[in-house]
């Protein structure tokens, strides 16, 4: 038992995309740009040349953010979608009836539909491949070049996440919406 | 046809007397020929090549389906629901708006529309069936709803809650028509008010599967609850209109004529009510400009859909049942298509413009373009389910005018 978050370091974003290749390499997620679980957002920057405002541009790495408070899990009408025993937001696709509701309700377009079992897919934190083998880390971020990603427990006090949540500002996405993310972004 | 009355008392209830219930169900027995056996006049022959036509349609796009799955649909993940989500809440608003207009009589007592109780609640009871034939292709597993709505319920969400509601709807809709056939009109209010409460129920909480969408915040809100119950009864009165229409051959009845003009003032007054609803929902979405959602619904307000929605389910009604003071009812059947026509795209841009907007989680490489707005028109497949809707819809209703006694037996 434990309660899984990720910290993301952004800033040190390079853009590569390693990260997206991993996860999908990991967990089988079909091919296709519609067709992730995790993706790396950017911006383009601000002003005009030769003034343009390089801290504008800073590349955002993102995917399902665990929420403690998931509309998805909310809106399912089979609890397809659930809160497993490690606080990791999962779907069961044998009870996903594909209504696309948890779609329509999760704030951070996390989620897709696999054509291959026409259910509902979306990041479950590896849980079902490194996790499920006893890794402690995530294809995406076991791969990061530039170690943006930092997952671990939270209720952990001495592992890396919490050490580093308590030391460095961090802030969440959509935090208005009352959602509650476990994904922190570090300033 | 001679009416058999029986007091139905559940204490008493076996199996042969069941038996016995069914039996004395009061229909017509009919023939493939009766069926084939209308007035064959142009306006017959169009609508019933329209019928086969759509059904035919149905089992291609169905086909379809079947074939590519979810990829018969033009459907993505900014866009998840299509038009048959926005046919589905078309049909069941239909349905649940033809129960509060049935209920009128035969649940409330107002005598003057027992004439069109029994027409109405059979409507209601096709118009449901129509929409969960539509929905059926919609919904990715429809067998795994089915078994886990039951074993493994969600609580917390409002599909879970419509769909079992609908359900429930269903059957007390289908208890008070027979009720209502066997003449037993104590055992139909009953059932009728039952019936009528699950459905407004079950409506309101399709309104809220909108209205919890948090990350949505043109939808997000009490609006729509409230609205679609508004929206359903002014349905309710159009599909009347229509229905009266064809069965008379717009030659009224003093009695319909009083009936239809009441109902065409109460519809006279919920319009304005809708009217009033939808201006101070496009007001307190822009007011402010919110971000999100004041930019959505300026969006809606240029475009042509929306305008579509305002000009034949508000502007041309009301017109004309002011200007006439609600009496010219030959004129309301036609506006009452008119108003049809504009519910569908109600629910066409209810659906889509709450999946307007792109939840910016910039994704601007690679993935999606710069997001402006999600674009979406419905696939061949959509939109040959979504007229098979409507073509099963009115083959079950005249199928019905064929089996049943729709009149009121007093009128009739």
């Amino acid at each position: 038992m434990a309660t899984y978050g990720m910290a993301l370091d952004y800033k040190n974003c390079i853009n590569c995309k390693a990260c997206e290749v991993a996860c999908k390499e990991e967990n089988g997620i079909e091919l296709g740009a519609e067709k992730h679980r995790i993706w790396v957002g950017g911006n383009e920057p601000d002003g005009i040349w030769p003034l343009l405002n390089a801290a504008s541009a800073a590349f955002m790495p993102s995917q399902c953010q665990h929420c403690e408070e998931a509309p998805c899990e909310e809106v399912c009408p089979t609890h397809a979608t659930y809160y497993d025993d490690n606080g990791v937001v999962r779907v069961d696709p044998d009870k996903c009836i594909l209504c696309s509701y948890c779609m329509n309700a999760c704030p951070y377009d996390a989620r897709f539909v696999d054509s291959r079992t026409m259910t509902v897919d979306k990041c479950n934190f590896c849980s079902n491949t490194r996790l499920a083998r006893g890794e402690t880390t995530t294809a995406c971020q076991n791969t990061c070049p530039t170690k943006v990603r930092i997952f671990g427990d939270l209720d952990d006090p001495n592992s890396e996440i919490s050490v580093l949540l308590r030391t460095r500002e961090h802030f969440t996405l959509k935090t208005h919406l009352g959602t509650k993310p476990k994904l922190f972004y570090v300033m | 046809m001679e009416q058999t009355v029986k007091k139905f008392n559940i204490k008493e209830l076996r199996l042969k007397d069941v038996k016995e219930f069914i039996a004395s169900i009061p229909y017509n027995k009919i023939t493939i020929k009766d069926l084939l056996s209308f007035e064959k006049t142009t306006t017959n022959k169009i609508i019933a090549g329209t019928i086969v036509l759509f059904l035919g349609l149905f089992v291609i796009g169905v086909l379809m389906y079947l074939l590519h799955g979810h990829h018969a649909y033009n459907v993505t993940r900014e866009h998840p629901w299509g038009l048959l989500i926005a046919v589905y809440i078309f049909f069941v608003v239909s349905s649940t708006g033809l129960c509060i207009v049935g209920s009128l009589g035969d649940v409330f007592g107002f005598k003057d529309y027992m004439l069109i109780s029994k027409r109405a609640i059979f409507g209601s009871i096709v118009t449901i069936m129509a929409g969960f034939a539509v929905i059926a292709f919609e919904i990715g597993h429809p067998v795994t709803m089915l078994i886990y709505n039951v074993i493994s319920p969600g609580l917390t969400s409002a599909i879970w809650w419509m769909g079992t509601l609908y359900g429930l709807y269903l059957t007390f809709m289908i208890i008070e028509f027979i009720f209502l056939l066997k003449n037993d009109m104590k055992s139909a209010r009953t059932f009728g008010l039952i019936g009528l409460l699950v459905g407004l129920a079950a409506h309101s909480n399709l309104g809220g599967v909108f209205g919890f969408l948090n990350a949505r915040t043109i939808s997000n809100g009490v609006f729509y609850p409230t609205y679609f119950i508004l929206t359903a009864f002014i349905t309710g009165i159009f599909i009347a209109f229509i229905m009266m229409g064809f069965r008379y051959k717009l030659n009224f009845t003093k009695e319909v004529q009083t009936m239809l003009s009441n109902l065409a003032k109460i519809q006279g007054l919920l319009i304005s009510i809708l009217i009033f609803f939808v201006t101070w929902k496009m007001l307190t979405d822009i007011y402010g400009g919110m971000e999100n959602r004041s930019e959505v619904a300026i969006h809606i307000l240029g475009s042509w859909t929306f305008w579509v929605e305002v000009i034949l389910a508000m502007v041309i009604p009301l017109y004309l049942i002011l200007k006439s003071k609600g009496q010219d009812t030959k004129k309301l059947f036609f506006a009452s298509l008119s108003g049809m026509v504009g519910i569908f795209f109600m629910r066409y841009n209810l659906v889509h413009d709450t999946q307007l907007k792109p939840l910016q989680m910039m994704k601007k490489e690679l993935y999606q373009l710069p997001p402006e707005w999600v674009h979406y028109f419905p696939s061949a497949a959509e939109i040959m389910i979504s007229l098979g809707g409507l073509g099963i819809c009115l083959a079950l209703y005249y199928v019905g005018t064929k089996l049943f006694n729709l009149d009121s037996d007093t009128h009739h």
